[in-house]
C-alpha cells in the first residue's frame, strides 16, 4: 500500500529565459546560449522507487515500528556518505570552510518549515534527549544560583519519555525543585480529559506559593502514544503564570503539525531522524527569541561557549556532523512525494488508523485513543488472553514476536485499574506507518497474534530471562 | 618515508591441532577434518598497503596536521560502514542485541591497552571535550551543594585547550570556584621548568586556606605542543593534597605512553580518532575506581541515568554509535605494523623530530622544545621575517599555506617576551607525523616557506578579512 501518486505536477516550470538578453535571430547558436533557468522538478516517486529507497531494510521483518528509530532513504544515505568522505579527505578545509555554512543552511530550512521567526532560534543537536538536557540544565542553574526558590515546581506528564523523566530528576529534583506528574488516562477518549488533568496538576504546582518554573509537555507521547493538545496546554500555562514551557516533540516534524508561532512554546524540540527521513541522528531545538535565553548552553562546552546556543551546538568537539548537513537533500526527497511532508503526514495517519482498525477488528479489541488523537502511530489493544501482566511480559512478548514471527513492534503494559473485571486488555502494540510500509506488514502481525491465541499462548509460559 | 618494514613476523603461529582427536591414519579426509585452530596472522603492511589504506586523503595536500583531526584507514571505514548498515537494516534488533555487547568489547580492549584495573573504569564518549564536561560538572555541583567553599580552587595549564578552558569557566568559575592558570614557558628547555611553575601555582592555589579541588593537566598540550611530565605532576598533586586530578590527553593513546596505574590520575581522557586510527569520533574517559565517582554523570541524561557513567555513556539517545564499535577492527589494523602501536609511536616520534630538524635547519630557526619533550608533533619556528605578530596573522598565514601551497599545518603565535630583540621567532608551525606521511610533505612545506621568504612576504601584506 504505497502512497498513491498523481502524475500531474503541482509545480510550474517557467519558459526558458535568455540570460544574455540577445535577440532570437542567431538560430541554433542562440538557442544553445539560452540555458533553461529552471530545470523540470524531479518526478514523484513510484512505488517501485520507494521500495528501492528502502531496500536496505531487512525484508524478512514486518517493520511496523518507525516510531522508535525512524528510517533513512538510500539517496540521503549516499549524500551523507559524500559528506563524510569530504571530511575524511581534508578535514581542516571542511572545518574552516564548509561545516558552518552547511549547518546554517540546514537550520534555515528547518526555520522555514517550523515557522520560526529567526534562524537564531533554531539550534541543531543530536536528539531530543540532548535538547532536554539543554533546557533542564538552565533550570538547575536557576536553583543553584538562587534565581528560583527551593521547592519551586516543574510539571511533566506521567507519560513523559523515560529519558526526559530522568533528566528532570537529574537537573530539577537534584537541584531542589518539586516535580509534579500529570496523570493521564489511558485508554483516552477525548482531549478534554487531558486538559482537565493538566489544569489540576498546575493548580497543585502553585500551592503554597510555589512558582511553576517549567512545564514539560510531550507533543506526542511515546508509550502509550497519544497526541497531546499542546496549543491548548501552552495557553493554560500562560494563563497560570508558568515561567517557561518546553514541548518535547521527539515525534514532531513529519508526524504532527509543527508551527512554532501557533503552538507558542518557549522551547520546542523534535527529532528529524524519526519522521523526517534524516540519518541517525539529528534534531532541532527551537528557542523563542523573546524568552530569556541567555542562559542556554550546550552541556558539552567548546571554544564557542557564550556565542549563543545555535553556535555552541554547531561545534561540540571533533565528531561526525554529516547527519546535521543532509537536511537539504532530505527536503528534495520529501518533495518527490505528492503533497510533500504534509501529504506524507496525512497519508501515514490515514493508513495507520486503517491498519489499527483492521487489527482491533481481527482481535476483538480496541484502539487506545480515538483516531483524531493519534498521529502516524496508534496503540492497538492485544487480546487479553495473552496474559500480559507486567512490563517484563511486554518486553518478552516483543522479543518473541521479533525472533519467532519476524515482526518488530513495541508492546506497552497497561496495569488494570481498580474495579476492572478480568479479561480486560492490558497490552497494547504501538504500530507505526511510514512510506515504506505495506499492508502485508500488518497482516503478518495480525496472523502472528492470531496464531499465538490459537495456540493458547500466555506470557506466563515465556521463559524467565 | 613510510615506516620501514621487517619481513619476519614477530608473532608465533602454533602448529595446527586436531580438533577431533582422531588418528592420522585417515589420510586426506583426516587432514581435511583437522582445521587449523590458529590462522596465520595477517602480514605486516607494505608501503603500498599504507598508501592504499589512506587513498581517500586529498593527494594534493601535504597533510602534516594529523594532530587536529586524526585519520582513519579504509579498512576501518569499511567496518564502520558495515555497522551503520546493520543498524539501518534493523535498528531495534541492533539496539536490543548488538549495541551493548559491542560497546563492552571496545571498552575491554581499551582497558587492556591503558592498563586499567576494571572495565567499569572505562567509559566511551564522543571526544575529550565531552569528557571534560563530565569531569567538571560535579565540580559545579560541589560548589552549588555546599561540598566546596566558595573560592576553592581549580588549577589548569595556561596552554590548556580552548574548549577545556571554557568548560572550566562554565562549570567552575560560574559556580564560585577560583581558577589558577599555570604559566608555562615557551619555547621550553626542560621538564623541570614545567614542574617548577606547577608547584608555584599549586602553592598559590592553597593560599588563604583554599582547598584545591581539581587539577586539570594536559598530557600533551595542543598549541603550542609540548609533552607534560604528568606522572611527576600527579605526584606533586598528591603531596599537596589536591582533591582530584584530571589528565586531558586528547593527544594520548597512540601518541604518548598511556598507563593508568603509572600515571596515577583520578580521571584520564584520550581521543581515539586522533592517533588511534578510529573514525570521528570516539574517546575514552578513565575514572579510577578508588576515587569517589558516584557523582559522575553524562550530561545528556537517558533512561540509564544512575547506572554508572560507562552505562550512561553507552546510551545517550538515538545516534550513530558505529565509531564506538570499530575498536576491535582498529586493533587489527594497528597490529599489522611492526611493533604495533608502540612501534608506530616510536617511529612517528623519530620521524617528526627528523623532519622538524630538517626544517629548522633549512629556515635558520629552532624547535619549540627539546626532542625528548615532544611526541609525534613538534613546534617548528618560522622565519621571523614573515612578521607573524598576532593570532590573526597566524590563522591567515595558515589559510595562505592551504590555499596557495597545498600545505595543511596549524600556526601558533607566541608573543615576544619583554626584552626580546627584533628578529625573534614569533611564529611556530605544529607539524605532525603519522604513518601516511612522506618526506615530500615536509619538503613541500619547507619550499613554500622558502618561497614566501624569497618573495619578501610578510603577514602585514595579507588582506584584512
Amino acid at each position: 500500500m504505497a502512497s498513491s501518486l498523481h502524475s500531474n505536477h503541482t509545480q510550474i516550470c517557467p519558459n526558458p529565459t535568455a540570460l544574455n538578453g540577445s535577440s532570437a535571430s542567431d538560430g541554433k547558436s542562440q538557442i544553445s546560449k539560452k540555458p533553461r533557468l529552471y530545470a523540470d522538478p524531479p518526478p514523484l516517486f513510484t512505488p517501485s522507487d520507494i521500495i528501492s529507497e528502502f531496500s536496505h531494510h531487512d525484508p524478512a521483518v514486518a517493520r511496523i515500528n518507525n516510531g522508535s528509530f525512524g528510517c533513512c532513504p538510500s539517496l540521503v544515505l549516499s549524500a551523507q556518505n559524500q559528506l563524510q568522505l569530504q571530511w575524511l579527505r581534508q578535514p581542516d578545509n571542511f572545518y574552516f570552510n564548509q561545516l558552518q555554512p552547511k549547518i546554517i543552511q540546514s537550520r534555515t530550512i528547518i526555520k522555514d518549515i517550523i515557522n520560526a521567526d529567526h534562524v537564531d532560534e533554531v539550534s541543531i543537536v543530536d536528539n531530543a534527549t540532548t535538547a532536554a538536557a539543554i533546557v533542564l540544565q538552565q533550570i538547575d542553574w536557576g536553583f543553584a544560583e538562587g534565581k528560583f526558590c527551593r521547592g519551586d515546581a516543574a510539571v511533566m506528564l506521567h507519560y513523559a519519555y523515560g529519558a526526559v523523566k530522568k533528566s528532570v530528576e537529574a537537573y530539577v529534583t537534584r537541584a531542589g525543585g518539586y516535580v509534579i506528574e500529570v496523570p493521564l488516562p489511558f485508554p483516552v477518549s477525548s482531549v478534554d480529559e487531558i486538559v482537565k488533568e493538566f489544569r489540576q496538576a498546575l493548580r497543585r504546582g502553585k500551592e503554597n506559593g510555589r512558582k511553576v518554573r517549567l512545564a514539560v509537555i510531550d507533543h506526542v507521547t511515546s508509550m502509550p502514544t497519544v497526541v497531546i493538545p499542546v496549543k491548548e496546554l501552552v495557553t493554560i500555562c500562560r494563563e497560570e503564570g508558568v515561567d517557561q514551557v518546553f514541548v518535547d516533540a521527539a515525534h514532531g516534524i513529519g508526524c504532527v503539525d509543527v508551527d512554532m508561532k501557533q503552538i507558542g512554546a518557549d522551547f520546542y524540540a523534535s527529532n528529524l531522524h524519526k519522521w523526517f527521513f534524516c540519518p541517525p541522528s539529528v534534531a532541532f531545538l527551537y528557542c523563542k527569541k523573546s524568552t530569556n535565553n541567555s542562559d542556554l548552553h550546550h552541556p558539552v562546552v567548546s571554544h564557542e561557549y557564550g556565542n549563543g546556543l545555535a553556535i555552541e551546538s554547531s561545534w561540540i568537539g571533533t565528531r561526525d556532523y554529516s547527519s546535521y548537513l543532509v537536511v537539504p537533500k532530505v527536503l528534495e526527497f520529501i518533495n518527490r512525494f505528492e503533497g510533500g511532508i504534509e501529504g506524507i503526514k496525512k497519508r501515514n495517519h490515514e493508513y495507520v488508523v486503517e491498519m489499527g482498525q483492521m487489527l482491533v477488528k481481527a482481535w476483538g479489541t480496541h484502539l487506545g485513543c480515538p483516531p483524531e488523537m493519534c498521529s502516524s502511530m496508534v496503540m492497538v489493544g492485544l487480546p487479553a488472553c495473552l496474559g500480559i501482566s507486567s512490563d517484563h511480559d511486554a518486553l518478552e512478548l516483543r522479543s518473541f514476536l521479533r525472533d519467532k514471527f519476524g515482526v518488530e513492534v513495541p508492546i506497552y503494559y497497561r496495569p488494570p485499574k481498580d474495579g476492572e473485571e478480568g479479561g480486560v486488555v492490558t497490552g497494547y502494540a504501538r504500530i507505526s506507518y511510514q512510506v515504506y510500509n505495506k499492508v502485508e506488514d500488518y497482516y503478518k502481525f495480525r496472523d502472528a497474534i492470531n496464531q499465538l491465541v490459537d495456540n493458547a499462548f500466555t506470557c506466563a509460559s515465556l521463559p524467565i530471562s
